[in-house]
This record gives C-alpha cells, sequence and structure tokens, in this order.
C-alpha cells in the first residue's frame, strides 16, 4: 500500500439496505493527508469486502458517478477529503431521489429522464479569452461544466415528479448556446413540471461540485418562459 | 455468418468499443463487468486525445495510427473531444534540438507538426514558462473518459447488446479444451448464474491476467500504475506536453475547468487499489511547474492513479521499456484453451481501431467474414446510454 505518513484509523459506516433494512457495516479505513472518501471505499472493496457496491469512475471530479450522503451532505466522494470532514467516522449513505441499485451505488436513469434532446455538450473556453487560436481550429472549446452527478437533483426539497435543476439547467445552456432553439425548448419547459415547481431554495446550487448554479438557470429560464407567454 | 454469442468481459474503453462493432457485425453480444461501467483503468484516464505525435519518435505505426482514430473520433464521437490542439515546448537547448526529430516523425507519420514562434505560442498559451525556446504545435485534444465509451456502450445497447455492471466473473466454464461461458456473480441480487457463450473476449485490461488464471493460462501483462494530480483551474487550452522522448510528468491536459499533469509509472502484481504515491503529487507539480509555473499555485483538486495494462513482461526498471501497442491472443493457438481471446496494452485514443481488429480476428476464428463499418458509423450521444430517447 503506498500510503507512507501518519496513518490514522477512521471508521466508516456504509449503508446496505439491500441486503437487510437498516443494515449499516463499519469498516477500518486508514487515512492520511490525502485520503479522499472514495479511496476509502477502495481500500474496503479491494481488501475487506469484495461486494460492497459503489459508482466511481474517474477519480478527480470529472465523471460524476461517485455522489454519495457522507457525513449527512451530498457530495462526491472521489474530492472529499477525508481528514477535512474533521470526524473521527465517516458514514454514508446511497443518493436519495435516485432508483436504488445496491449498497452506495444508484440508478442515474433518473437524472437523464427530462434532459433536452440534441443538447450540445461542449461550449466555447471562456480561458484565456484573449488567446490567440491555432489556425486550424475556430475557438478555443471545452466540456460543459455539469458533470451529470445528480447531487442538485437529490438536494432539491421538491419531491414531485418534475423536470429538476439538471435537466432545467441543460435547457438553459442549451437555450444560451443555440437561441434559434429558443421556441422549441421554452415551449418544453414551459409547463406544469417544468420550471414552475422550483421555489428557490438554492439547495442545488449550493451542492454542485462544478459551479453550474442549476438555480440561476432556472430563474433565467422561468422570465424567458414568461416572456414567450406576454408575447415578447 | 455471425449470429453466435460473444461474451466480452471488461466495462472499460476496449469492452466498449468491442461490443459495439460486436453488434454492428451482427453477432448476439454480453459485457459484464465487475463493477460501474469504465471503474477500473479507462474512466481514470488524464484524458489526452492523441495525435500520436508523443510516440512518433519511438513507433511510427502506433503513432500514425493514433493520428487515423483522432480523425475518426472526431467524425463519430465530437462530442466527447475538446479539440483544442497541443504545443510541445522545450524548456532546455536539448529540448529544442530534439525538436527537428521530432517534427521529421510527426510528419513521416502523417502528423501535421509545425514550429510556431515562441511569441505566438504565449499568445496562445499565456501561462508558459518564462524559458520556454522552441514550440511545436500538434493536432492533440483532450477526451471525455467516462463519456467517450458511453457513446459506444450507448450505441451497442440500442443495436440489441446486452450490458451489465456489477456484475463480476467468477469463474470460466470450459469444456473439452474451450471455455463455453462464465459464472458470474450479480453484486445487487447477491445471486450467482451462469453465462453460455459461443466464444469469450477478455478485456479486463490490467485484470486480464486474473481472468486468464481461471483456465490456467499465464497471460503476459504487466500492470504498471501511474500518478496524476489536478489543479482546480484552467491553465492552458491546449494540451501542453514537454519536446522530448516519453518521461514523467511530461504532459499537461486541460479538462473543463482542470488542468491535470501527468504522470509516472511503476509496476505491480496487484492492480487493485491503487493510489497516487506521496513523493509523485510533489515530483509531478514540480514538473508542471517546469512547463506551466503557475500549476505550483494554483489549489490542490485531486491526485490518483491508473492503472496501464502493458502487453508483455517487465523484467526490471518502471516497465517504460514495454510497448504501448495492444496484442489479441488467440487461446487456442497460444495456450491450446479455444473459444477464448485476451486483448491487452493499448489506449484509449485507439480504443475503436482496437475493437475493430479484435473482431477481424474473432471473424477469422469463427469463419465469418463481416466488415467493420465502426470508423464510419456515427456514435448515439453519451446520455442515450440511460435515456434512448435522447439517441
Amino acid at each position: 500500500m503506498p500510503m507512507t505518513n501518519n496513518n490514522d484509523s477512521v471508521t466508516f459506516t456504509v449503508s446496505r439496505p439491500q441486503r437487510q433494512e437498516d443494515r449499516m457495516d463499519s469498516f477500518e479505513v486508514p487515512c492520511d493527508a490525502y485520503t479522499t472518501v472514495l479511496d476509502g471505499l477502495e481500500y474496503i472493496r479491494t481488501r475487506l469486502d469484495a461486494t460492497l457496491m459503489y459508482r466511481h469512475s474517474c477519480h478527480h471530479g470529472s465523471c460524476g458517478t461517485c455522489g454519495m450522503v457522507i457525513n449527512g451532505e451530498k457530495r462526491l466522494a472521489c474530492t472529499t477529503n477525508v481528514r477535512a470532514l474533521e470526524s473521527e467516522t465517516v458514514t454514508i449513505y446511497p443518493l436519495p431521489m435516485f432508483d436504488h441499485v445496491g449498497d452506495l451505488a444508484v440508478d442515474p436513469t433518473g437524472l437523464f429522464k427530462d434532459f433536452p434532446t440534441g443538447a450540445d455538450y461542449r461550449r466555447d473556453s471562456e480561458f484565456n479569452r484573449d488567446a490567440r487560436v491555432p489556425e486550424e481550429i475556430e475557438t478555443f472549446e471545452r466540456f460543459e461544466n455539469c458533470i451529470e452527478c445528480g447531487l442538485c437533483v437529490s438536494a432539491c426539497p421538491i419531491t414531485i415528479d418534475w423536470m429538476g435543476p439538471a435537466a432545467l439547467s441543460a435547457y438553459n445552456r442549451e437555450l444560451q448556446k443555440h437561441p434559434e432553439r429558443r421556441d422549441e425548448l421554452l415551449s418544453r419547459i414551459d409547463v406544469d413540471r417544468g420550471v414552475w415547481p422550483c421555489d428557490r431554495h438554492l439547495r442545488c446550487s449550493a451542492v454542485c461540485p462544478t459551479g453550474v448554479y442549476p438555480a440561476k438557470h432556472i430563474a433565467l429560464l422561468k422570465r424567458a418562459a414568461q416572456k414567450r407567454r406576454d408575447g415578447a | 455468418m455471425a449470429g453466435e454469442h460473444v461474451l466480452v468481459i471488461g466495462g472499460g474503453g476496449t469492452g466498449a468499443a468491442i461490443i459495439h462493432d460486436l453488434t454492428q457485425r451482427g453477432y448476439h453480444a454480453t459485457l459484464v463487468e465487475r463493477g460501474e461501467l469504465t471503474a477500473g483503468t479507462t474512466g481514470r484516464h488524464h484524458g489526452q486525445l492523441h495525435s500520436g505525435a508523443r510516440y512518433a519518435v519511438g513507433d511510427r505505426e502506433i503513432a500514425r495510427e493514433c493520428m487515423d482514430e483522432v480523425r475518426i473520433l472526431q467524425r463519430i464521437a465530437p462530442q466527447s473531444l475538446e479539440m483544442n490542439y497541443g504545443l510541445f515546448v522545450a524548456t532546455n537547448a536539448e529540448e529544442a534540438a530534439f525538436g527537428d526529430t521530432f517534427i521529421e516523425a510527426c510528419n513521416e507519420a502523417t502528423i501535421p507538426a509545425r514550429d510556431i514562434p515562441v511569441g505566438e505560442a504565449r499568445e496562445m498559451e499565456p501561462l508558459l514558462a518564462a524559458g520556454i525556446t522552441r514550440a511545436v504545435q500538434v493536432p492533440d485534444g483532450t477526451l471525455d473518459a467516462w463519456r467517450l465509451p458511453l457513446h459506444f456502450f450507448a450505441t451497442a445497447k440500442a443495436s440489441g447488446a446486452v450490458i451489465k455492471n456489477f456484475t463480476e466473473v467468477v469463474g470460466l466454464h470450459s469444456s473439452g479444451g474451450r471455455v463455453t461461458g462464465a459464472r458470474v456473480v450479480e453484486h445487487a441480487r447477491q445471486r450467482e448464474y451462469d453465462i453460455d457463450a459461443d466464444f469469450v473476449i477478455n478485456a479486463t485490461g490490467a485484470w486480464a491476467g486474473r481472468v486468464c488464471a481461471m483456465v490456467g493460462i499465464d497471460l503476459p501483462v504487466t500492470p504498471a500504475p501511474g500518478s496524476m494530480v489536478a489543479v482546480n483551474k484552467r491553465l492552458n487550452n491546449m494540451v501542453v506536453s514537454r519536446l522530448r522522448p516519453a518521461d514523467d510528468g511530461d504532459i499537461i491536459v486541460p479538462q473543463r475547468k482542470q488542468s491535470i499533469i501527468g504522470s509516472t509509472q511503476w509496476k505491480t502484481d496487484d492492480p487493485d487499489s491503487i493510489l497516487a504515491r506521496h513523493e509523485d503529487i510533489h515530483f509531478l507539480t514540480e514538473r508542471a511547474a517546469e512547463m506551466i509555473p503557475a500549476f505550483a499555485e494554483a489549489p490542490f483538486h485531486a491526485a490518483w492513479s491508473a492503472v496501464r495494462p502493458l502487453a508483455g513482461r517487465a523484467d526490471g526498471g518502471d516497465g517504460r521499456g514495454l510497448s504501448r501497442d495492444f496484442n489479441c491472443l488467440d487461446h487456442e493457438a497460444d495456450d491450446g484453451v479455444a473459444g477464448f481471446m485476451s486483448v491487452v496494452g493499448g489506449k484509449a485514443t485507439v480504443l475503436r481501431a482496437m475493437a475493430e481488429k479484435t473482431v477481424d480476428r474473432l471473424g477469422r476464428i469463427l469463419g465469418d467474414d463481416i466488415p467493420c463499418g465502426t470508423a464510419e458509423t456515427e456514435l448515439l450521444p453519451h446520455r442515450a446510454y440511460f435515456n434512448p430517447a435522447l439517441s
């Protein structure tokens, strides 16, 4: 094991409801200054219990698969440093609002139910905006901020069946990039289960790990939808 | 004729491209992955889309293949690529002198590489170190290591492929010297059952040796982890690489709002639970700062490690002597075990080509002669894997 200095043991307690209702299993995990919650789960799965289920892929906050509830907060396991939690125990539950698969793994299918069709996942890069661009390309581009982790959806206190903050953010980004789709996009979100259920609790923006600020996108969509209704 | 049932073990980039290719050619295909898709090595990639320039001096053929595949991926999965080009930069006279060899090798591999006056390079990347003395532009880019494979999975699924995550192979069945299927555990339901198959393809990368050992085959594969460090600031739009032969800490890949420095390399017997080595974190940060000094001051975001599956056995050292090429091993020819192939080695950029060669080989073994069409087939969006209505 490559960990070197100052290994303290931390107790990880994980929810395993599909095995038995209310079942919580505890494991002792060595942790140092760099250990993330995902590193801890990897330690458990590869050394203590190979059946532990959780989703993960990139390990650097880019794929959005490892959202879970860590000591009561909805977070990405891969960028949550264990020591920074300042707790001797780490208690983990799967994300609410998604179908449960097993242990800490949820099915992300629901997240994508109301995303816009044909949405562009790339955008112009705003970094070094004045930089000279290679003559072979028109502009520097990058992926959208949204990594589709579902934390916003799981944190939103509105629990009726509605489009939700992730899909609505994608609608507004698409509208910003492709104004020619305005009528089509706004007609989809100006429905009872579209933008209107949002009460601006702002939990979505607070938990977003990549600064999407879904509440801002929903507010902009609401304004655009109202203008369209008013015939503007 | 096709129609045979092929079981693919391993849900990384290789498995993704293989099951797509199999379904395209009319095979019935099932893929099992013990965890979430791409959770092994693929997803942890720093995300460089390789023009092949990095390999051109050492291996023209691999370099040429990378360039071909970049062009193909731009056609079939553009949404998972940041196509911003790359700069190879020299930080000293020796590296600057290497530039001539480098450009010549790139051009021989059909990779357009050209000198950019240092002043212009600095206009492209304002945060480059003051001591840069030469800059060469190449068509590198960034790929999304989770979403690019999802394009393949989504397309395969829409064509009828069965893809099962959290389903672990615990044994291979064989009869009369032929692999006939696998015993799997489905973790969610804690259920164990058999999957019968006319052919089994082992695409488990760094874990391929373990799967082969289930039928007594000793597979030449070397799991070689490398560390990466990400900072929470996009310092460059182009991929910035060191103008010298491949070495540790020689590439800074931008991705969304991050910059990532890769990588290091060592060997391991156990590909599970490899963490970034602490000494690597400091080393990589220092190396990054030699190209882009602001890297050292940017907020730390993550340190992690991925295990490369190198084809072959490393006798000593860190395994850098092993090729990044991939091998497709027919275990009937090599080990007397029929109905079974392993794919080892390779790189994310060439995932489609690896699948094409693997399924070509399968076709020769099974007596099928169905041409590959994946280079011309636009893939479905990554979200279509979860919602077919977004196709």
